[in-house]
């Protein structure tokens, strides 16, 4: 695709911050661990609590709760602080809790000056040695709603399992979208020379063919990485692992038809046709199958799909420009390889 | 319509002729899976369905392998002439789609021969095996027309075919999985319908581009 010079730039400049922004960026503050993660009623626990990110020491103001329900909490008696990462809190958890469940999964939350609130679900679980309700509302230590503080500063999201991993979505996502409109585009290419027999057709063709194999595997790669951070395994034969792989096998076969035969004309209407005849084969793959069945990806199988929650507005700020930046960056190889493939095929020429 | 139903006839009578190649497949099936059943003694269901289809999947590749390349350049010549495109096109395809029904259909015979029988429900193994020798043929012939101009054909079949395979054999596994009751999935009647919308796809895409295969 020709491309104004101004838009190659804009292009350039926007992958270029979205790697930029993207790795430096810090995370929000965040607990790592919490133990013990058995806690009793009835005496004083102490609990110790990793965090990440975040500025204990310093923190003029700090105060750790408990979170029962979403209207008693439990205030932490004593704070020791050890680090900026590490602290001590002693509670004294009474000897009946206003549950009728032996087990009960509470919330850490860390409230600081400097950090804001920090939450923890499920962070410990207090065993109740015996039931008593009526008992437990008479030993009133619990408080209201705490006011809790906002963190300010400029930062991503801090997810559990996710960690500092979450800055890959600016790098694997993009890649796919690249990928995408590549194929697309040499689709399209495929078509006009179909329909013209022009040379030029089958240079486009060609060209965003080999960028687009070459962003599926970067994008196959990247997401290995990333699988083996949250998922445990590089490969988990996951629904849109396997149909990333039959597509680029896809994509392969297509070269290898290319190169098996001499004759211009028939390569190119061939490969041309097989190409139409391949994408229209992965539209089921891509757009439908993965839809269908359970996967680990987000947006399947009762995951949460990226957006929402998981997309805050920090994020969709290097997120977009990303995806755009890519894309631009992409085609631009792709327009440079085809007026190699077009210099090459007026040097045989002569 | 009238012309593909002649060019059909064509095809059966040139088979006709040929008794020993499709006779030749129908022993490779055979001879395949007797010697599957004669290396696995107690085959467990889900290995017996993915057997079946990988012998279906092989077989067919070599018995539609076949349809463009016994056509010589000459007689392709001589079809041009007489025949408009999308009716030779379909000849083949409908050829092909019964010369895959029969097979899936031997290598089931073969199969409940050798073993207990694994398939529960009747009606949606035979639908099964109807959409994906649906599949399978357009798919086939379509490549086949494309490898037929290749110097290495047979192997360019392969290469160029399977990749496009996979989701629906990914599909009919898991449709015979719940045709043999190995799974109770109330929800099957999607993997049905991605079928027929892959078949209708391709079939669709196939008019589409096989004029400009038909011309090279």
């Amino acid at each position: 695709m020709k491309m104004n010079k101004g838009v190659k730039y804009f292009g350039a400049a926007l992958v270029l911050y979205s790697l930029v922004f993207g790795l430096l960026v810090p995370l929000k503050p965040g607990v790592l661990t919490v133990s013990p993660f058995n806690i009793k009623t009835g005496k004083e626990n102490k609990i110790e609590v990793t965090g990440y990110n975040t500025h204990f020491k310093s923190s003029s103001q700090l105060e750790v709760y408990l979170k029962l329900d979403d209207r008693q909490f439990l205030k932490a008696s004593e704070i020791n602080k050890i680090g900026d990462t590490k602290l001590e809190a002693s509670f004294n958890i009474p000897r009946f809790l206003n549950s009728k469940e032996e087990l009960i999964d509470v919330v850490l939350i860390v409230n600081s000056d400097l950090d804001g609130a920090i939450v923890k679900p499920s962070a410990v679980s207090i065993k109740q040695d015996s039931i008593n309700v009526s008992e437990a509302q008479k030993l009133v230590n619990y408080i209201e709603v705490p006011k809790l503080s906002k963190h300010n500063s400029f930062s991503f999201p801090y997810r559990l399992i996710l960690e500092e991993t979450i800055r890959n979505v600016y790098y694997h996502v993009p890649l796919w979208f690249a990928m995408l409109v590549l194929f697309a585009y040499s689709v399209w290419g495929s078509w006009k020379y179909l329909k013209t027999r022009e040379n030029k057709y089958d240079h486009i063709a060609v060209s965003s063919t080999t960028v687009g194999i070459i962003l599926g595997i970067l994008g196959l790669l990247t997401g290995a990485i990333w699988a083996k951070h949250t998922w445990g395994q590089y490969w988990s034969g996951d629904i849109k692992q396997n149909m990333t792989a039959i597509s680029l096998l896809i994509y392969l076969a297509y070269f290898v038809l290319r190169s098996s035969l001499d004759d211009d004309l028939k390569r190119n209407t061939l490969s041309a046709v097989y190409n139409i005849f391949a994408f229209t084969a992965l539209i089921p793959l891509i757009f439908v199958i993965p839809r269908l069945t359970d996967s680990l990806h987000p947006g399947n199988g009762g995951n949460p799909a990226i957006g929402g929650e998981d997309l805050d507005n920090s994020m969709r700020m290097v997120f977009y420009p990303a995806c755009i930046g890519w894309i631009i960056v992409s085609l631009w190889i792709a327009d440079v390889y085809r007026r190699i493939l077009n210099l090459e095929k007026r040097n045989l020429e002569i | 319509m009238k012309a593909v139903m002649h060019l059909l006839n064509k095809e059966i009578i040139l088979e006709w002729r040929q008794r020993h190649s499709l006779g030749g497949i129908f022993l490779y099936v055979l001879a395949t899976v007797f010697i599957i059943f004669s290396m696995i003694k107690n085959i467990a269901p889900p290995v017996w369905i993915a057997l079946f289809w990988i012998i279906v999947l092989f077989a067919a590749a070599n018995a539609t392998t076949r349809s463009f390349y016994q056509e010589s350049g000459n007689r392709q010549l001589f079809y041009y002439q007489l025949s408009h495109s999308l009716s030779f096109i379909f000849s083949k395809l409908i050829y092909n789609l019964l010369i895959l029904i029969l097979i899936s259909t031997i290598t089931w015979l073969g199969f409940s021969f050798f073993t207990t029988p694994m398939v529960k429900n009747y009606p949606l193994f035979i639908l099964c095996i109807v959409l994906g020798s649906a599949a399978f043929s357009t798919i086939y012939t379509f490549v086949s027309s494309i490898a037929g101009k290749t110097p290495n054909g047979a192997a360019m079949m392969a290469i160029l075919s399977f990749p496009l395979l996979i989701p629906v054999l990914l599909t009919l596994l898991k449709l015979s999985a719940q045709a043999c009751r190995l799974m109770n999935d109330t929800g099957y009647w999607k993997d049905i319908v991605i079928l027929l919308s892959i078949d209708g796809l391709l079939i669709g895409i196939m008019i589409f581009l096989f004029p400009f295969v038909w011309r090279d």
